[in-house]
């Protein structure tokens, strides 16, 4: 039963690296850039998810405008940060990007203080029982909102005009312009999706942890780059698949390794394993 | 008449400012201490504490009449930026004392310029042991991790009577003394460590240590980290439905544990410097004047960031002087009563007071009991 548990509790991790790691993949695939700032948003929906929840006691109401108000940041960070740059080497945009996510997290500090700041009355802390494993409401929902999540963006990408003219821009988009499709767009719509799915999982970690503090986003800033490498670069399957092997694996690895290696440490010789056998990902093709 | 009285004033004047410019015109303590990074809000308390501790004296005289200055530095609780600060702080504000508001990496760097220039130096409450090994200048206001752990045995084994017990360590130098401490003790007292785990600085959901506590089924939970760490790992225990006592220690001294692990804080033990429920004059002042300036209430920090300014404050009163030979000698000699406890220093320079446990009752924290064991709580000589 331990170790259905486990598995139980590493699948929920995996599904909050999910929701980080698909906006970040997504990125990648569309412009090669590394967005590490992205973490900086995951930490900014957690901000927006705590105060709208004390100010109006619905967390549902929380989670979209969370959504929402960091979909339009991440917009605004691609418009005026990485567009200026696009034409420079990659290496510009990775610097531009790193300088953001820490000038984000001092900002955080500035505003919201040095302390962290947590739920009034923190919302889906009861347990349950399912099929002999005991959840926390908030974890039973963390796993869900992510599924989702992630259903209604393979409805939308794979049926939806919109989503046709996405795929076709992230395959070749010199030929994606040719045909029409506006590629500044599907651009602000990429940036729009990714940053909402960090700021969901930004508001499901406040959730867990009760808490949301400037450094928040620190861990996820590059474990999300593990996660994405794993899974291929630009591959959204992959990175969904990663993400959620390495929350099973580091699962089991804190409490059978913990002793030798911490939880990064786990993630990381994972991920140099991987690499050695397949270069090119878990999933991705070479 | 008037006429003389005029003279006097002149030459009183004209006293003031030779003496100005013969001796400087304050005493200049300097202070490396966190203010951004992750560290920032424990270098805000630290920060806090010691200007009220100057504050407090300025307002009684200063040093024997001379006004004392608080030269501070943000080290953002970095080695490599506490080496360079140490330097500036001798070298180009010509501090005369020195005391540490930060953590354990950035005071035990710091240390090695302040001992190698022969600067007095106070740590409020880095834990590592290598800090007052850097040398005779070098002083600590709080526990060693080792102190702490042994009376975490202590009032585990004996006080509460729980034997069967479960270390969940913070994988850094102060979550590894800590259980180093307690395991050294844990058989003295009949502790039988049914498992171990160690977690790092940056973990935040514990679901897997979580799982598997529940499994080892113990009698009580001896967990070390900060209140970032604790709050998060204390809510996950109590929402497993784990709910035997957990242990901790001043790293969770915070209100904001209280905040982050919400009702389920009740009734968690702490070993600490800091008595909310203090009858001691010093104590209970400290507590009402910090939270009149900081607008939050006091920790342990704040407290230790009070009592690290008071000793060198009351070392230079009693040198006389601005010789840091004779103040070294006199901190050493220090017999002080502190916002943390009656407090005097070993021959490593390593503090020798009581350990307070307090205990979260009503959403706030309170008095449990005092360990005034003096053989347990012996700090290190060498």
């Amino acid at each position: 039963m331990l170790y259905v548990e486990l598995l139980a509790q590493g699948l929920v991790q995996g599904s909050i690296y999910a929701l980080v790691a698909v906006g970040l993949t997504l990125v990648y695939g569309l412009l090669r850039i590394l967005h590490v700032a992205h973490a900086g948003l995951f930490t900014l929906g957690g901000y927006v998810g705590v105060l709208v929840t004390n100010a109006t006691g619905s967390l549902l109401l929380a989670l979209l405008v969370a959504m929402v108000t960091v979909g339009i940041v991440g917009m605004a960070i691609y418009r005026l940060c990485y567009q200026p740059i696009l034409d420079k080497p990659p290496y510009v945009a990775l610097i531009a990007s790193i300088g953001l996510f820490i000038a984000m997290e001092e900002v955080y500090r500035l505003v919201f203080g040095p302390y962290g700041i947590s739920f009034e009355n923190p919302p889906l802390q009861d347990v349950v029982q399912m099929f002999g494993v005991t959840l926390r409401l908030g974890e039973v929902a963390t796993a869900a909102g992510t599924l989702l999540l992630v259903g209604a963006l393979a409805v939308f990408s794979g049926k939806t005009r919109f989503g046709t003219a996405w795929r076709a821009t992230v395959t070749d988009p010199d030929m994606a312009e040719s045909f029409g499709i506006d590629i500044i767009k599907v651009r602000y719509l990429n940036f729009f999706i990714g940053s909402a799915f960090a700021a969901s999982a930004g508001v499901m970690v406040a959730l867990l942890n009760n808490m949301v503090e400037p450094t928040m986003g620190s861990v996820p800033s590059y474990k999300a780059l593990a996660i994405i490498v794993l899974g291929g670069l630009g591959d959204v399957r992959g990175t969904l698949l990663a993400a959620l092997a390495l929350g099973v694996i580091e699962a089991f690895g804190t409490i059978y390794l913990g002793k030798f290696l911490d939880r990064d440490a786990i993630a990381f010789a994972f991920l140099i394993l991987v690499l050695m056998v397949r270069p090119q990902g878990l999933f991705g093709r070479a | 008449m008037s006429k003389i009285t005029n003279r006097i004033a002149v030459l009183a004047v004209a006293g003031a400012l030779i003496s100005g410019s013969a001796l400087a015109d304050t005493v200049k303590i300097g202070m490396n201490v966190p203010l951004t990074g992750f560290a920032a809000a424990d270098g805000k308390s630290a920060l806090l504490g010691a200007e009220l501790a100057i504050e407090q004296a300025n307002a009684e005289g200063g040093i024997n009449g001379t006004q004392i200055e608080l030269i501070q530095y943000d080290d953002l609780a970095s080695p490599k930026e506490a080496v360079p600060i140490a330097n500036r702080l001798i070298s180009q504000d010509e501090v005369v004392v020195a005391i540490s508001g930060s953590y354990s990496g950035s005071t035990r760097a710091a240390a090695g310029v302040f001992q190698s220039e022969g600067v007095p130096y106070v740590s409020a409450y880095a834990v590592h042991p290598d800090i007052t090994k850097s040398g005779d200048y070098v002083f600590r206001t709080s526990f060693v991790g080792e102190v702490q752990g042994r009376a975490g045995a202590k009032l585990i084994g004996e006080m509460l009577g729980k034997k069967r017990v479960v270390v969940i360590t913070l994988q850094n130098d102060f979550g590894q003394s800590l259980a180093a401490g307690f395991k050294e003790k844990a058989a003295d007292y009949g502790i039988e460590i049914v498992s171990e785990y160690e977690y790092s600085i940056k973990d935040r959901q514990f679901g897997p240590i979580v799982t598997k506590v529940k499994a080892d089924q113990p009698d009580a939970i001896y967990a070390s980290g900060y209140f970032f760490t604790a709050g998060p790992l204390v809510n996950q225990l109590r929402s497993a439905g784990i709910d035997v006592p957990v242990i901790g220690q001043e790293g969770y001294d915070s209100d904001k544990f209280i905040e982050i692990a919400g009702p389920t804080s009740e009734g968690v033990l702490i070993t600490t410097s800091l008595d909310r429920d203090s009858t001691v004059a010093e104590t209970h002042d400290f507590i009402q004047a910090f939270e009149k300036k900081a607008g939050y209430n006091a920790d342990m920090v704040a407290a230790s960031g009070h009592t690290a300014a008071k000793v060198v404050i009351e070392a230079m009163r009693k040198a006389g002087t601005t010789d840091r030979a004779a103040i070294r000698d006199a901190i050493a000699q220090t017999n002080l009563v502190a916002s943390t406890g009656t407090i005097s220093f070993n021959g490593l320079g390593e503090v020798k007071k009581d350990v307070q446990v307090q205990i979260v009752k009503d959403g706030a924290w309170h008095h449990y009991a005092v360990i005034d064991d003096k053989d347990l709580l012996a700090p290190p000589e060498e």
